[in-house]
This record gives C-alpha cells, sequence and structure tokens, in this order.
C-alpha cells in the first residue's frame, strides 16, 4: 500500500507543478517571452486569495476570481510597460526587467501584507478523503480536474482554432504579423494577462496546502523551469506529462533515495537532458 | 535588437596626457578612503564596492560581449570564496596558492558549463546556468566536507609572500589596497578584452551574426571562449570576498548577489568600462547609507533594473548622452 | 506596514537627534523584514523593553542607554555591512543573531573591531567555537544539552522501543540527531532507531516521508524544523492528515508562537522542550520572568515567547557584568560572564559554561490545546 500512497503524493505534488507551470508554458511556447517574475506573481495569487478570503469574506470560488482579476490587471499592466521591448524581441532586456519587477513585487508585498505566514481558510485542503489506508484531501482533487481540463481546453483552442495559429505567426515575426493585419501589440497583451491570471488561478488552488508567507515563490518558479524545459518549450502535453511525471520522480527519489536532495536531483535530470536533447523531451 | 554604443571618441588625442589622466585618476582612487575621513567603514564600504565591482565584470563580458543573461555566476563567485576558505583553513595555503586554485577551478567549471550550453541560446541558457547554480547551492549547502550549511569560520588574515617581505591584511584598511589593485588590473584586462580579436570577434557575432560567418568565424568557439574568460573575474572577487568576511557559506549563492550583478551591469549602460564599477558603488551606496529597511531596498533594486531597461535600454550613460546632445 | 513605516521614521530620527557622548550603545541586528521580520521584531523589542527599564532606573554606571537597531535582512552580506555600520557608530555592545549563517558572518567583524557580542539566538556549534571570536557568548540553548533533553524524555518517560527521525538536512538538524544518538548510547537505550526521513529547510510538502514514517509505525518519531513560520506547522498539518500513531516528539524550541496560530489544534498531543514559557512553572514562580511578561504585555499586547525572553536576557546578562565589573570593555565584560553565574534574568539564576554558553533549565511539554497554545508541562 506504501507505493500506492507514494503514487497518490506523486500525482498531488505532480499536479500542483503542472497547475502553476501553465501560464510559463503558454507565454514562453506560444509568444516566445520569458518571465521571471512567475515566482512573485504566484506568491501575489496566493496572497490575494487570502486578503479576499480572510479579510473580505468572500467565498473562495470568489476569491480564486478575485486573483484572477487583479493578477490579469497587473499582468496587463507590465506588459504595456515592457511594449517596446517586446516589439523589438529585445529577450534579454526582458529577461532582466522581469526579475527586477519581481523584486519589486517581494518587497511590496511583504510592506503591503506582512512578513507573517498565513493560512487560506475555507478552502478544502482540510477536506480529508480516506480510501482504506490511503489518503488525499478533495483540494488534491480539484487541482488535479482543474489541471487537466485547463491543458484540454488551452490545447484546443492554440491547435484547433484559428487564434492559435494567429499566436505563433506573431512569436514567430510580429512585423511580418502586423503586415498581415495582425495586431502583435493586442495579441502579446492577451496572452501575458493569461499568464499572469493562469497563476493566480495556480496559487488560488496549490497555496492553501501550506501556509503562505510573502518571501515565498523560487521553489515555485524553479520547479516551472523543470516542467517547461523538460516538456519540450511551449509543448502543452509535454508540460503536463513533464509535470505529473516530474511528481512521480520527486515521490518515488524521496521514497527510495533521499527526499532532501530531490531539487538537485530535478536539476541534474534536466541538465542531462539538455546535453542530449537541447530542445526537451517533446521533441522528435 | 540591441543597441549598438558608439564609441565616444577620447577628448586627449597624444598618449601622454591620457596616460598621466589615467595615473592621476588612479592614484585619487587609492587615497579615496582617506579622503573620505579615513574612518573603518570608508574603508570597508569601498573595499566592498571593489571586491563587488569585480564580481559585476565576469557577467558584464558575457552580458555586453555575448549578448546572454548568465544566471550561473553566483557559481563562480562561490567557487572563489569556498577554494580561498577550505584551502586556507585545512591546508594553510597562502593568497597567491588559493587565488591560482581559484582561477583553475573556475576555469574548468566555465569550460564544462559553457560546453553543456554550447547549443543553447536566450532564455534556455539563462535557464540552464541558473540550473547549474542551483545544483551546486544544493551541493555546497549538502556537502559537510566543504562547509554544509553553516560553512567555513575562522579563515585567517590574507598572506601574500613578496619575495622577501610577506603581505598579511585582515582588516579592511589592510585589505583595501589588495582589492584595489584586483579592480585596477579587471579594468586593465576588460580594457585589452575590448579592443582584441575576440572581443571584437563576439561583438561581430552577437550584432550581425550572418557576417560573422561569411568571415569564417564559428560563433561556438567564441562564445565558449567568452564564457570561459569570464568565470575567473568573478571567481577571483569571491576568493577575496572569503578574506575580507572570513566567513564562507552557500549564502553565496544567494539571488542577492544575482540580482547585483545584473543592475550594475544595466544600471549605466553595456559596452561602458567603468559602468559596472560606477553601477556598484551607486547600488551599495544606496544600501548602507540610504538604506531604507531590506522591503524596500528591494523595491528600489528591482525598479531600478525595470525602469532603467524600459526608459533608457542604454543606461544612465545613454541618458547622459542623450541630454548632452539636445543641449547643444 | 505601519511598523515598517514606524521603524523607518524611528531609524531617521535616531539618525537625527544626536546622541549625547556619554550614552551608552546597545546594537542589535536582527532580521525585520522578509519572513523572519516578525520574529527579529520580536527580539528587538524585547531588548528595547529592558533597555527601557535600566534607564527607568537610572541607567548604567550613571549614564543612559540607547537602542540602535538594524536589520540584518536574513542576509549574511547584509549583516556584514549592518555590523560595519555598528562599529562606525561606537556601539558598545551588540545583540544579534537570529539565524546562523548571518551571526556567523558578522562574528569576526565584530571581534576585530573589538565590540562586545552577544549573540541572542542563532544556534550553531561553531559561534562558540572560540576560532572568530574567544569572547563569545550565547544565550539560546544548545544542541548537546537539547539532545540530553529530548532523549532522556524518550527512554525514561515514553519508553520507546521504537524511534524514527524526521530531520531537517543541514548542520542544525543532522547535528540535533547526532547528538540524540549519542545521548541514546549513554542511557543504554534498548529498543531501535528504524527509520531516518531528510527534508530539506524550504519544504513544505512532507507526504512522501510521512507515508515511509507510517509504514514503520515507531513509537516516537523525533522531528527537527527550524522553519517555523511555514515548514513546520505545514508539517504538523500533515502529519495529522497522514494520521500518524507515533508520538510527535519536537526538538527543543521548535514550537514557536507562529506553530501554534497557523497549525492550530493540529499540534495537539506534540511532545516538545523548550526553555522559555510565560504561563508555565517554574517561570510562573520568577519575580524576574513574570514582571517581564507582564511589561512585555502592556508595551506590545501579546505574550512574550521564547524569542523574547532570549532577547531580554541578552540586555540582562550583559547589564549585569558590566554593573559589576564597572566596565564596557569586550575583555572584561564577556570574562565577568563566562563560567559565571548571573542572577535574576527572565530565565531565573542561570550560569554560563566556560565557552560562553548559558545553561538553561528545560521543561518537557505536551500541547493540550494547540488553538490556543495551552500547554501541560510533563515531569
Amino acid at each position: 500500500m506504501n507505493v500506492a500512497q507514494q503514487i497518490i503524493n506523486g500525482l498531488v505534488l505532480g499536479s500542483g507543478y503542472a497547475c502553476i507551470a501553465l501560464g510559463w508554458t503558454i507565454l514562453l511556447g506560444v509568444a516566445r517571452l520569458v518571465n521571471f517574475a512567475h515566482g512573485q506573481l504566484y506568491m501575489l495569487g496566493a496572497f490575494v486569495t487570502w486578503f479576499a478570503i480572510a479579510k473580505i469574506g468572500l467565498p473562495y470560488p470568489v476569491a480564486i476570481l478575485a486573483a484572477m482579476i487583479v493578477l490579469a490587471l497587473l499582468g496587463a499592466l507590465m506588459q504595456t510597460a515592457m511594449m517596446r521591448l517586446v516589439m523589438t524581441q529585445n529577450l534579454t532586456s526582458l529577461m532582466i526587467v522581469t526579475l527586477g519587477l519581481g523584486y519589486v513585487l517581494q518587497g511590496g508585498s511583504a510592506l503591503l501584507f506582512g512578513g507573517n505566514p498565513q493560512t487560506l481558510p475555507g478552502t478544502l485542503a482540510r477536506a480529508k478523503v480516506d480510501l482504506g489506508p490511503l489518503w488525499f484531501t478533495w483540494q488534491d482533487v480539484l487541482v488535479l480536474a482543474v489541471t487537466l481540463a485547463l491543458y484540454g481546453v488551452v490545447w484546443l483552442f492554440t491547435q484547433k482554432t484559428r487564434y492559435g495559429s494567429v499566436i505563433r505567426a506573431v512569436a514567430e515575426d510580429p512585423k511580418l504579423a502586423e503586415l498581415f493585419g495582425v495586431n502583435a501589440r493586442v495579441v502579446y497583451l492577451l496572452v501575458f494577462v493569461f499568464e499572469c491570471s493562469a497563476v493566480a488561478l495556480g496559487a488560488a488552488l496549490v497555496a492553501p496546502r501550506s501556509p503562505i508567507l510573502t518571501s515565498m515563490g523560487f521553489n515555485e518558479v524553479i520547479m516551472t523551469f523543470v516542467v517547461v524545459v523538460l516538456g519540450g518549450i511551449g509543448s502543452i502535453g509535454g508540460a503536463l506529462l513533464a509535470g505529473l511525471g516530474l511528481g512521480l520522480f520527486t515521490a518515488f527519489f524521496g521514497a527510495f533515495v533521499a527526499p532532501a536532495y530531490t531539487t538537485a536531483a530535478a536539476f541534474a535530470l534536466l541538465l542531462a537532458l539538455l546535453v542530449i536533447r537541447p530542445a526537451g523531451l517533446a521533441t522528435k | 535588437m540591441t543597441v549598438i554604443e558608439s564609441q565616444t571618441p577620447s577628448r586627449t588625442n597624444s598618449p601622454l596626457p591620457r596616460a598621466v589622466i589615467t595615473l592621476v585618476l588612479i592614484a585619487v582612487g587609492f587615497f579615496l578612503p582617506r579622503l573620505l575621513g579615513g574612518t573603518s567603514v570608508a574603508y570597508s564600504t569601498l573595499t566592498t564596492i571593489a571586491i563587488f565591482a569585480v564580481m559585476c565584470y565576469g557577467v558584464d563580458i558575457v552580458l555586453s560581449y555575448l549578448g546572454e543573461v548568465s544566471l550561473g555566476h553566483t557559481l563562480f563567485w562561490a567557487i572563489g570564496g569556498y577554494t580561498a576558505a577550505n584551502l586556507s583553513v585545512k591546508y594553510g595555503l597562502d593568497g597567491w596558492t588559493t587565488a591560482l586554485a581559484t582561477i583553475a577551478f573556475c576555469l574548468a567549471a566555465a569550460l564544462f558549463l559553457g560546453a553543456v550550453t554550447l547549443r543553447t541560446r536566450e532564455f534556455v541558457f539563462s535557464l540552464v546556468t541558473y540550473a547549474a547554480a542551483v545544483v551546486a547551492y544544493e551541493v555546497a549547502f549538502n556537502w559537510d566536507a566543504i562547509g554544509g550549511s553553516d560553512g567555513i569560520v575562522g579563515i585567517a588574515a590574507l598572506k601574500l609572500p613578496l619575495g622577501v617581505a610577506t603581505f598579511s591584511g585582515a582588516s579592511q584598511e589592510d585589505l583595501w589596497p589588495v582589492a584595489f589593485a584586483l579592480l585596477l588590473l579587471t579594468l586593465a584586462f576588460i580594457a585589452r578584452f575590448r579592443r582584441s580579436r575576440l572581443g571584437t570577434t563576439a561583438l561581430m557575432v552577437q550584432m550581425n551574426p550572418a557576417l560573422a560567418a561569411s568571415l569564417g568565424v564559428d560563433p561556438r568557439k567564441v562564445r565558449l571562449a567568452v564564457f570561459v574568460i569570464s568565470a575567473p573575474i568573478t571567481g577571483l572577487a569571491g576568493w577575496l570576498y572569503a578574506y575580507q568576511r572570513a566567513y564562507v557559506g552557500p549564502d553565496m549563492f544567494e539571488s542577492y548577489f544575482l540580482v547585483m550583478m545584473l543592475t550594475a551591469v544595466v544600471l549605466i549602460g553595456r559596452r561602458i568600462l567603468v559602468g559596472p564599477l560606477i553601477g556598484t558603488a551607486l547600488l551599495i551606496a544606496q544600501q548602507n547609507l540610504l538604506s531604507l529597511g531590506g522591503d524596500w531596498n528591494k523595491i528600489i533594486l528591482g525598479s531600478v533594473l525595470a525602469i532603467v531597461l524600459i526608459f533608457w535600454p542604454t543606461g544612465l550613460a545613454g541618458l547622459f548622452r542623450r541630454f548632452s546632445k539636445s543641449k547643444f | 506596514m505601519n511598523r515598517t513605516i514606524a521603524l523607518a521614521v524611528g531609524l531617521l530620527a535616531s539618525l537625527a537627534t544626536p546622541v549625547m557622548a556619554q550614552d551608552i550603545k546597545v546594537g542589535t541586528i536582527f532580521p525585520l523584514s522578509g519572513g523572519a521580520g516578525p520574529d527579529g521584531q520580536t527580539v528587538t523589542n524585547a531588548v528595547k523593553l529592558m533597555v527601557g527599564q535600566i534607564n527607568e532606573k537610572g541607567g548604567l554606571l550613571g549614564r543612559k542607554l540607547v537602542v540602535i537597531s538594524k536589520d540584518d535582512e536574513r542576509t549574511p552580506a547584509v549583516g556584514v555591512s549592518r555590523a560595519n555600520e555598528m562599529i562606525a557608530e561606537k556601539a558598545d555592545v551588540v545583540i544579534e543573531g537570529w539565524n546562523s549563517p548571518v551571526t556567523l558572518a558578522m562574528q569576526p567583524i565584530l571581534a576585530r573591531a573589538g565590540i562586545m557580542d552577544m549573540t541572542a539566538v542563532s544556534k550553531s556549534e561553531l559561534i562558540l567555537g572560540g576560532e572568530t571570536n574567544p569572547y563569545a557568548v550565547r544565550i539560546n540553548s544548545s544542541n548537546g544539552f537539547d539532545a540530553e533533553v529530548i532523549a532522556k524524555y524518550v527512554v525514561d518517560t515514553l519508553k520507546a522501543k521504537t524511534v524514527a527521525f524526521l530531520t531537517q538536512n543541514d548542520v542544525y538538524g543532522n547535528g540535533f540527531q547526532t547528538a540524540v544518538e549519542a545521548e541514546f548510547k549513554k542511557l543504554n537505550f534498548a529498543g531501535k532507531v528504524v527509520l531516518t526521513e531528510k527534508f530539506a529547510f524550504k519544504d513544505t510538502d512532507f507526504r512522501v516521508q510521512l507515508t515511509n514514517l507510517k509504514a514503520a509505525n515507531p513509537d516516537a518519531i523525533i522531528v527537527t524544523n527550524s522553519s517555523n513560520s511555514s515548514g513546520l506547522p505545514a508539517m504538523v498539518e500533515q502529519y495529522r492528515q497522514a494520521d500518524l500513531k507515533s508520538t510527535f516528539v519536537g526538538a527543543v524550541g521548535i514550537m514557536l508562537t507562529t506553530v501554534f496560530k497557523v497549525a492550530g489544534d493540529a499540534n495537539n498531543g506534540i511532545v516538545s522542550a523548550d526553555i522559555f514559557f510565560p504561563d508555565l512553572a517554574p517561570f510562573t514562580s520568577i519575580p524576574e520572568s513574570t514582571a517581564f511578561v507582564a511589561a512585555y504585555k502592556k508595551a506590545y499586547g501579546a505574550d512574550p515567547d521564547k524569542s523574547a525572553a532570549l532577547g531580554a536576557a541578552a540586555v540582562q546578562v550583559w547589564a549585569h557584568a558590566v554593573e559589576t565589573t564597572k566596565s564596557l570593555d569586550r575583555k572584561t565584560v564577556a570574562e565577568a560572564i563566562r563560567g559565571k553565574p548571573v542572577k535574576g534574568t527572565v530565565f531565573g539564576d542561570v550560569e554560563f559554561l566556560p565557552n560562553g554558553q548559558m545553561k538553561p533549565r528545560y521543561v518537557v511539554f505536551k500541547v493540550v490545546d494547540g488553538k490556543n497554545a495551552k500547554l501541560e508541562a510533563l515531569p
């Protein structure tokens, strides 16, 4: 039964990784943009959700929506500020700018929300399910279900609709796409807004599992790196598989080798893979 | 597209006055702590600025001449610190030996990392260098033989045998000449690099890969060479930092140093010789003299980084140039 | 937020008002921002309270005390800058240290400048090693004594036959485990250590380890976890959710206020030990302790926890040594503390070992009402 429980633990961890990584996958893969403030956006999403529940008194589902809206607005603001760099495809500067904005978000949230740890009340993180000797929470079920549904919807949207090819055209060459009558600025703005609200959703779902602090975000962003690169930059199915796979890897590496070294092991795996296949797992 | 800096024509035409000006600047620089009152804070602040500036020059080479963001230079910084600490505490080796070992280890690590990342560009390069730093951090944190999570204490004073006499320095006042010399050496090295074949070729590869290819340049070789020579610069800064602080721990991998490196380089503008030095001086001065508390310092550091790159991609130097142009 | 502004204003004000030449300067360096900010503020507040009380009684050596408080941002490099500032401002004593790396980085700087350095909280054994600071003094308990108390409880009181460790994989966690295992040998422990599970300080998900521990089902699980604001409360909750039957034995001093605030009733049944309690015997019958609790409550509206007591005791111990020696000199003051008894601290009458370590008195306790942080002392 130990193995069965570890599989559950792995799926719980992995669905969390995949859920948080979705926004980045789209941003990086479809629009070829990077956002090193991702971890701090996750933190902010969690704190906005907490604020909405604990301070304003909104029910959990409404609080999730509130967090998504707040972060979408923030994302629109960030992207508008960075638009010139995006249009000139100055990726080096973009990376550093988002790193700096992450610092600003962290400092600002610490001033705004204080340094105390908080827990999110009213979520399903304490609603436990027992299946014989196995256990998980309804929150875990919710995370897994929403993650699978989201990846499905996003996959359909980018692969099966006209909009998906428009976004890819913009990523390929924004200037050329504009010649064909596509407003590249709007496309970039929408993609970035999607990234921010997706991470807010991820935070609202995953963060209730443990106490939240304004100093968090680092672990989440490095796990997102691993998921996105392992899955093959921008491959939606790849990211989902990589997220779940990484969760199972963490659980079994932890159960049979040494849980304290899982981050290092995941990164070593990533380094090794990049040497063999620089474009990630999903490439043929 | 990155903006190409036009080389400012030097105002002095003959080499002699230029050498005199450089010498005067060096002399003023050397006596700066005394000119600022000669207090221990003046010495420690300026020593820290010199060390951190050298640290930033490693990143500067990669960012300015390859156009890549290395998020892994904290690794070389830590290699310097850990090499100095371990070799001096456990084997009692002098400063020259630990410095040579630092250079050797940094070259080896950079060669490995450079070879691994040879085929990666842009964000993948950044991610992989970052991953390398994370793995190294976990190793340093968990491996008790090189210090473990508590690090290494009791690093003795820096000893540099100079033929008959031996330089020995522990206090900030003693270390200032060493830090200053290291800074001058680094500046001289960077100035030489800018004019070297490698420096100009690297710039060409970054700006116009097609031209570089048509001239028969192998961009991979150039990238690897630039990355490899950048590592010992940051490494030597870490080496001296270990003696200055007399304590080395896994905190040398912290993003505090990483963000410091990137900000110092972009603040004044890329491809400006003294840019990183001035950038470092401004940042350290803000943190030490005008500190508003940890959270506000984060906001300031982050906004400086973002605002400069968004509004003045050529840095403060570009801004200054624009102002002076509009006046005349 | 208001507190930070108040702090900034206070700092500016303290810079602006000229300090009288004869004032004695008490410096504090703790994290005041970020995740450890609330903890550092607690210690700093306690120092300020004690200094205020000394001033009300006419100061020290006929001179007034002033507090200079600085933020190390939990970053060693920043701590070093702050230590240098203390030297520039000519502090007479520096009370510092929430986490060990920052203390270890500041120690040589302060020692070279000849400033008396009192470590309040940081637990690393290297601090008292004497290599960088031959006059080190530390108030918080050390892993060695902590391990003795915990091992004794597990072997003699709980009479556990099987024991497992859930250990933080760093010098603190591993050091504590090694010390407990050494004590087991000394106590001729007849049982068995069946499993050791490790985790990293930053971890917040422990299901993998807890699943293994549940399968092993030992009588007691000895836990080290110094991440009091996120890792430990998460661990406690998951421990209850995974429904482990083993007794959760927490290492000394990990059950801080934040753990009770965040994990609430999930803490019920945890056994641990500590060196200060505002509401447990024998501290309720120590007049200095009850006076401190009352004054702290009046000033800050909450019970002082162990961290606060450590800050207060650092001031008391130092002030006592200054008063008896009539000196502010580092060597003189340190020699009056190291290896000597000190009467009338918030910890009661205490004694310092020759290496500068305070010898605390321990109380083993069980959590009975986690939500309200109600504890019951165990014999």
